[in-house]
């Protein structure tokens, strides 16, 4: 079956109203919602990302790649964590999609994932992927 | 420490890419995750199905607004990444330098926590943290 990934973005102002919400209830919001990913049997993976100020970007423009401590700065919206899902179509992914417990300033994109040797390139690389995969238990 | 490295492209990616052979770059990427993998510091990696097929979701308004993907917005654009985990920061600096990418695609590096910066007896983290476990996560 395909899989999607789930891109959480959110706006600093977003970040701000965090403060005002008692951080047990956000666990237990998110967590519920999780809970149900799970129990429906289609949670693959799930993140939350450290906040952008322990982060670092990789310009590779130049030369050399040139390396800068903090957030990407040409976006507005900084990436906050993603969900991986695995489900029969793209209105499946979207109907887990809209259901996540976020509000205003949140943007969610959903993405479809590449599947093992769907790009083109050497039969080696898919059986080197595939392998790895299996070792990992992605398999 | 888990870091993630995300590919975002940027509007100079699309130009650049116009004179770049494919079949290079799939090699060059093969090469770049076989000596993460070697390294033995891999722990996931995607890439993701072009933008324009997919959707953005708006939480702005209930019920949030769902609109079609699109090419425009490039410096949006998020098209694959890596999960590593590594010693510490400066070996993500280092594994991130080498990546196989080209002019106008910045590595966006962010780190993963772990589930152990989570309070230990909330309901909510002994959940998930069993969940990690069951899977092979932690």
């Amino acid at each position: 079956m395909p899989t999607y990934m789930f891109i959480l973005k959110r706006t600093e102002e977003a970040f701000a109203a965090d403060h005002d919400v008692d951080f047990a209830e956000m666990l237990a919001t998110m967590g519920r919602y999780n809970q149900q990913l799970i129990d429906a049997g289609v949670l693959i993976a799930a993140e939350g990302l450290a906040p952008v100020a322990e982060g670092f970007v990789v310009d590779f423009g130049q030369e050399a790649p040139v390396v800068t401590d903090g957030p990407l700065v040409e976006t507005h919206e900084i990436f906050d964590g993603y969900w991986i899902v695995e489900v029969a179509s793209a209105e499946e992914a979207r109907a887990w999609a809209v259901r996540i417990p976020v509000g205003r300033g949140s943007r969610v994109e959903v993405r479809r994932i590449h599947a093992i040797g769907e790009l083109p390139g050497g039969d080696d690389d898919a059986q080197a992927e595939r392998d790895w995969r299996e070792r990992t238990g992605q398999l | 420490m888990k870091y993630m490295l995300i590919m975002r492209a940027t509007p100079a990616a699309h130009e650049a890419s116009a004179d770049v052979d494919f079949a290079e770059v799939v090699e060059a990427m093969g090469r770049y995750n076989g000596s993460l993998i070697d390294a033995d510091v891999l722990v996931s990696a995607e890439g993701l199905a072009p933008a324009a097929e997919g959707v953005v979701i708006d939480f702005d308004q209930t019920p949030p607004v769902v609109t079609d993907g699109s090419y425009g917005e490039t410096h949006e654009l998020f098209d694959g990444y890596w999960i590593i985990d590594v010693a510490d920061r400066a070996a993500a600096v280092e594994w991130g330098s080498r990546a196989p990418l080209g002019p106008g695609v910045k590595l966006e590096v962010r780190r993963v926590p772990s589930i152990d910066e989570f309070p230990f007896d909330d309901e909510w983290t002994r959940k998930e943290r069993a969940w990690r476990e069951s899977r092979g996560q932690l």
